[in-house]
């Protein structure tokens, strides 16, 4: 019989991976919106393209082990099926926002 | 100094693509037989990511205002506005993609078809992303090459 669980950290780090999509577009919106925001993320690293990458890597390393110590740390019980179409959605709606804000809003 | 850097970061960015196309094929036919070379070339796949990703932040933090300028000035503005623009923030979620990928193959894709269907779904991904990806680049070098050309005249 074929096995159909993947491990916790499969998808602890999927979710984080669909959920810092979004975030790492959102930061690209308020960045670009806001001189302040931009200013303040100029100023923690010396370049605000390394803060911004910064800030994305460590939220997705965080919300993999946080998501991953959930149920007692047998982390979300979520179906395979289900995590793709939560990482492709993430990765649609990340691409989508960053390739529309350029294109037509900034 | 800064085109051979520009050079390594290109490379290592074909490399990623060319090991995820060769990773497809065989997450494509998993078996007991080749998941050690599946689960090492998932490695190869993130370290070559990083490494474009590395070299292309250092140059891009270094290098690149003044290639910034000069596109600016010539007649293809929007290779910033845009295709810079939108290449230095795809390629954040690319490196998030690259980096979960030996967490996704360490599972027995062998024995289980949606652990393969999930990385064979990352693997199309990251060649797509990285392809349109290596395309943005080009668009980038033609702007400076289109700016410089309209300068001469």
């Amino acid at each position: 019989m074929e096995n159909t669980a993947v491990s916790k950290y499969t998808i602890s780090f999927g979710l984080s991976l669909a959920l810092n999509s979004v975030a790492n577009a959102l930061l690209v919106v308020v960045k670009e919106k806001s001189h302040t925001v931009t200013a303040a993320m100029q100023k923690i690293t010396g370049h605000q393209w390394v803060t911004h990458v910064a800030i994305i890597l460590i939220l997705f390393a965080v919300f993999g082990w946080w998501f991953a110590r959930i149920n007692n740390g047998q982390g979300p019980k979520i179906a395979v099926n289900r995590l793709i179409t939560t990482i492709a959605a993430g990765i649609v709606a990340g691409g989508l926002i960053i390739t529309g804000f350029y294109l037509f809003a900034d | 100094m800064n085109e051979i850097l520009l050079m390594f970061h290109v490379l290592f960015g074909v490399a990623c693509i060319i090991t995820a196309v060769w990773l497809f094929v065989d997450v494509l036919h998993a078996s007991e037989a080749n998941l050690n070379r599946i689960r090492g070339l998932s490695w190869a796949a993130a370290i070559f990511m990083w490494l474009a990703f590395l070299i292309g932040g250092y140059w891009y933090v270094t290098f690149y205002p003044a290639d910034k300028a000069i596109i600016l000035k010539g007649p293809w503005p929007f290779a910033h506005s845009f295709f810079m623009e939108t290449k230095e923030h795809l390629v954040i979620m690319l490196l998030l993609l690259a980096s979960y990928l030996p967490v996704a193959a360490a599972n027995n894709l062998a024995a289980n078809k949606e652990a393969r269907r999930l990385v064979l779904g990352a693997l199309a991904v990251i060649a797509l992303l990285g392809l349109m990806i290596e395309g943005h680049g080009a668009v980038i070098a033609m702007g400076v090459k289109v700016a410089l050309l309209a300068g001469q005249h």
